[in-house]
């Protein structure tokens, strides 16, 4: 698959994951705050890695003023109403969500299997290199931006042809 | 007619969405029951007969296909519909897990008109 399909899937994903699940929409693309340079904004970070073909990992971060109202819009609360560990929870929900939606676009003929979301320090997570895809998005409150790193490709040694 | 419904999955976020997503749907719920994982769900199967089955396929514990795999080896526990929610939407895992048992399949994400329409269609509920 060319990065623009990669991208456009990715971008597909994050759209179709907010608006179905979290009753969100995204305002735009937004500069990739979390990989430039300096001080990051407060944030949740989420990381989790997948198997597949090829495998990788993907990485979530959402300001912390667009966390707890995206938590209380999925858990049908108040903003008040929601703690920390629900906040999390949600935005491993979300992480999980939106890399399933887009390893069903991209890797539709192979099994893939994601590892549990785990909660990661913003600055700690800021993920760079030539296969890291990033996709960013401007909410009413803040920012979200996903990153998706993929690795070798793990595919069968080609069959013998038989002559 | 309202029918009790089980929701199985490690994320207590995701369970209280899947429980107000179903009430928003409309779909008639008298009770609503929840376990973290199959071997949560089996135990309270002993104890709470469901209508509906809702479950996810990655979980710690007993996964989503172990859970099918001892629901269609009770001869009581398999006559309950069950329906996967996964966001795994590759066809291969869908034939998996009906092959398993599952009755129906909603891959996240979903609105809530989907997860209603397939309870219902796994119930058998006459539409009108």
């Amino acid at each position: 698959m060319s990065e623009a399909l990669f991208q456009q899937a990715l971008r597909d994903s994050v759209d179709e994951v907010l608006e179905k699940m979290f009753f969100v929409e995204a305002l735009g693309e937004s500069p990739d705050s979390a990989s430039a340079e300096g001080e990051p904004p407060a944030a949740v970070a989420v990381e989790l890695t997948f198997d597949g073909d090829p495998p990788g990992s993907l990485t979530l971060w959402v300001t912390s003023a667009a966390a707890r109202p995206i938590a209380a819009d999925f858990l049908g609360c108040d903003e008040e109403a929601v703690s920390d560990r629900q906040m999390e929870e949600v935005v491993c929900e979300l992480a999980n969500m939106i890399c399933g939606s887009l390893l069903s676009r991209v890797e539709s003929a192979t099994t893939f299997h994601l590892a549990a979301p785990r909660i990661v320090p913003p600055a700690a997570s800021r993920a760079t290199g030539r296969d890291t895809s990033f996709c960013a998005v401007d909410l009413s409150n803040g920012t979200l931006t996903v990153a998706v790193t993929t690795g070798t490709p793990t595919c069968p040694e080609p069959a013998q042809s038989a002559s | 007619m309202a029918y009790r419904v089980l929701i199985v999955d490690d994320s207590p976020a995701m369970r209280t969405f899947v429980r107000r997503v179903i009430e928003l749907s409309g779909f008639e719920l008298s009770d609503c029951f929840e376990a973290s994982d199959g071997w949560q769900a089996l135990d309270v199967l002993r104890a709470e007969w469901v209508d509906a089955i809702l479950t996810d396929i990655n979980m710690p514990g007993m996964d989503g296909q172990e859970f099918l795999r001892r629901l269609a080896e009770d001869e009581l526990l398999r006559s309950i519909p069950a329906i996967v929610i996964s966001t795994d939407a590759t066809a291969h895992r869908i034939a998996s897990m009906v092959s398993l048992g599952a009755r129906g399949y909603v891959t996240k994400p979903f609105l809530p008109e989907t997860l209603r329409t397939e309870l219902e269609r796994t119930l058998g509920v006459p539409c009108v």
